[in-house]
């Protein structure tokens, strides 16, 4: 069967897979963000608890990810649950890293009046500090998001949700007659979807980076 | 009232071997204008941010209307003093009117309140609301951010303004015109100030009183700028002062107080400008080479009037 066929065939799968695998990345992505952000504020003002922060995150992306799933089944059974574990425990490190380096590089005159003016130091944080750092802290996130997209086909091994699904089964029945199909098909998937995010960060970076810093 | 008291104060930085602030003790009384001035650091940043708790003094008292600043929690007692510094540090992600809106929403004002005092204060330091409420800092140049910076300071009102050089960065043009326009609002709104320069010209024409600092902020002499410039209380003062002080106490007498014989037409005599001094009549002499010049109600001045001032002690 020649490669339009089989797209025309399988379409209403692919796309359902493809959703899953946006929807699972997109999922990962924000609680990684929320999770990244959080440990960023918690730990900047000091150089050693950062750099802890830091070296575990970077620690955690040398896990193999199919060795992390592995030790995330018996805790967590398959599907959904394990594949968003592992994928925020691998999104973390831009994150945290870009967080960390955005909430020091604010102008220290710009912080200086800030507590000048009796702002407490969580209101400069959330009230100054953040909203600055936010471009940075947003190509971190972006980053990760990248990343997310090729390793999330990984998670087909534990039964969880997109396009890896569509690879595996290729890769399973090699010599096949739909195999190499089945490859393609979700690589491309995956390669587009991974494009199309990256064109709406570009959008995202623009509705979110205050006013003040676009002028 | 917002007197500020500082009685023995010392400030020892870790690590350094002699204190960066020695023992000061020194008085401002409500609605003074006081200048630190001394060469770059004597320690009149570490004076200052004492007051407001940025640093905290190693021994000392400081007393804000009588009132211990260390007893006062140190947000609430930042909310309620003005602070300006040469940088400005506006914040760039808030508009104008945010910026001076900041400290009044701390201090719980409702949206509406504080916006129409944002508007009042761009209008007071001459900015149109209109125009610039809505900007970004971004969008201002040097001496329009400045501006902002010090009716951002002023936003809640505060009795007690520190500004540290707020000038300092500015050319010497935009300087001048931000000086004179800050004397104007301080005649209007008589605020206890402290006013931090290494420009003794600056502070002669800003302060109500000098104090003139040393080495870890010595105080070599407190005193009018009058007082300073005619009787130095050392070689210390008299070499900060710098030359021509004859000329710079000229500066502080307006010509509208200096006697003249009354007159009717101004016969071709040059005459001077509303709101000058009587260096600026001595200079108009010497331009025209003159000994009379005619000032603006209508009297001429001659210049053994200008010699004689110096004689005596005149005041403002
Ligand atoms: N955080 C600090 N730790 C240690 N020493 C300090 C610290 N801040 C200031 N100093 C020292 O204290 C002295 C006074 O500093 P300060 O900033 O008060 O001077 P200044 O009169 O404001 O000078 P300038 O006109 O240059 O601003 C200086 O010798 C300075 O090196
Ligand atoms: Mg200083």
């Amino acid at each position: 069967m020649d490669f339009s066929r089989y797209l025309e065939r399988r379409w209403d799968d692919l796309l359902e897979q493809a959703a899953q695998h946006a929807a699972v990345v997109a999922l990962s992505v924000l609680l990684a963000t929320a999770i990244g952000v959080l440990v960023g504020v918690l730990t900047w003002r000091s150089a050693r608890a950062s750099g802890v922060a830091i070296s575990v995150s970077a620690a955690l992306l040398t896990i193999p990810s199919l060795a992390l799933l592995a030790l995330l089944i018996p805790l967590l059974g398959l599907g959904w649950a394990p594949t968003i574990v592992a994928l925020v425990v691998y999104s973390l490190l831009p994150i945290i890293r870009n967080t960390v380096t955005g909430l020091r590089s604010v102008d220290l005159a710009v912080l200086e009046s800030a507590r000048g003016m009796g702002l407490t130091g969580r209101q400069t944080v959330w009230r100054v500090q953040l909203p600055l750092a936010w471009p940075i802290i947003l190509t971190g996130v972006r980053v990760s998001t990248q990343m997310l997209f090729a390793i999330a086909t990984i998670a087909a091994y534990v039964a969880g949700p997109g396009l890896g699904n569509e690879i595996l089964s290729g890769l399973a029945g090699l010599g096949s007659a739909n195999a190499l199909n089945k490859a393609i098909a979700g690589t491309a998937g995956v390669v587009l979807l991974a494009l199309a995010f990256d064109f709406a960060f570009v959008g995202l970076r623009r509705v979110t980076t205050p006013r003040g810093l676009r002028v | 009232m917002s007197d500020i008291k500082l009685v023995n104060v010392t400030k020892q930085y870790d690590g350094q071997p002699l204190p960066a602030v020695d023992g000061v003790t020194l008085d401002i009384a409500a609605g003074e204008l006081v200048v630190f001035v001394g060469p770059s650091g004597c320690g009149k940043t570490t004076t200052m941010k004492m007051i407001n708790r940025l640093i905290e003094p190693t021994s000392g008292r400081i007393l804000l209307g009588g009132t211990d600043v260390m007893s006062i929690e140190p947000n609430e007692l930042r909310r309620h003093i003005g602070y300006v510094i040469q940088q400005i540090g506006l914040f760039p992600h808030m508009t104008i009117s945010e910026n001076i809106q900041l400290v009044p929403g701390l201090l719980g004002w409702d949206k509406t309140r504080s916006r129409r005092r944002a508007d009042e204060l761009l209008e007071l330091v001459g900015l149109d609301p209109v125009a610039y409420r809505d900007r970004y800092p971004r969008q201002l140049s040097g001496g329009q951010q400045q501006r902002v910076g010090v009716a951002r300071a002023l936003a809640a009102d505060p009795p007690v303004m520190l500004m540290d050089e707020p000038f300092g960065a500015t050319d010497p043009i935009t300087r001048e015109r931000l000086q004179n326009e800050f004397l104007r609002l301080q005649a209007e709104l008589r605020k206890t100030i402290v006013f931090v320069t290494h420009d003794f010209d600056e502070a002669v024409k800003l302060g109500d009183r000098i104090a003139v600092l040393e080495e870890r902020s010595r105080i070599a002499q407190y005193d009018t700028p009058e007082r300073i410039l005619a009787t130095p209380a050392d070689d210390y003062v008299a070499s900060f002062a710098g030359s021509a002080t004859a000329i710079k106490r000229l500066a502080l007498i307006p010509a509208e107080r200096l006697p003249g014989k009354p007159l009717n037409v101004a016969n071709g005599l040059p005459t001077l400008d509303k709101g000058g001094s009587a260096r600026d009549v001595l200079d108009l002499m010497i331009r025209w080479g003159t000994a009379q010049v005619a000032v603006d109600g209508g009297k001429a001045v001659d210049f053994e009037t200008i010699c004689g001032l110096l004689g005596d002690d005149h005041g403002r």
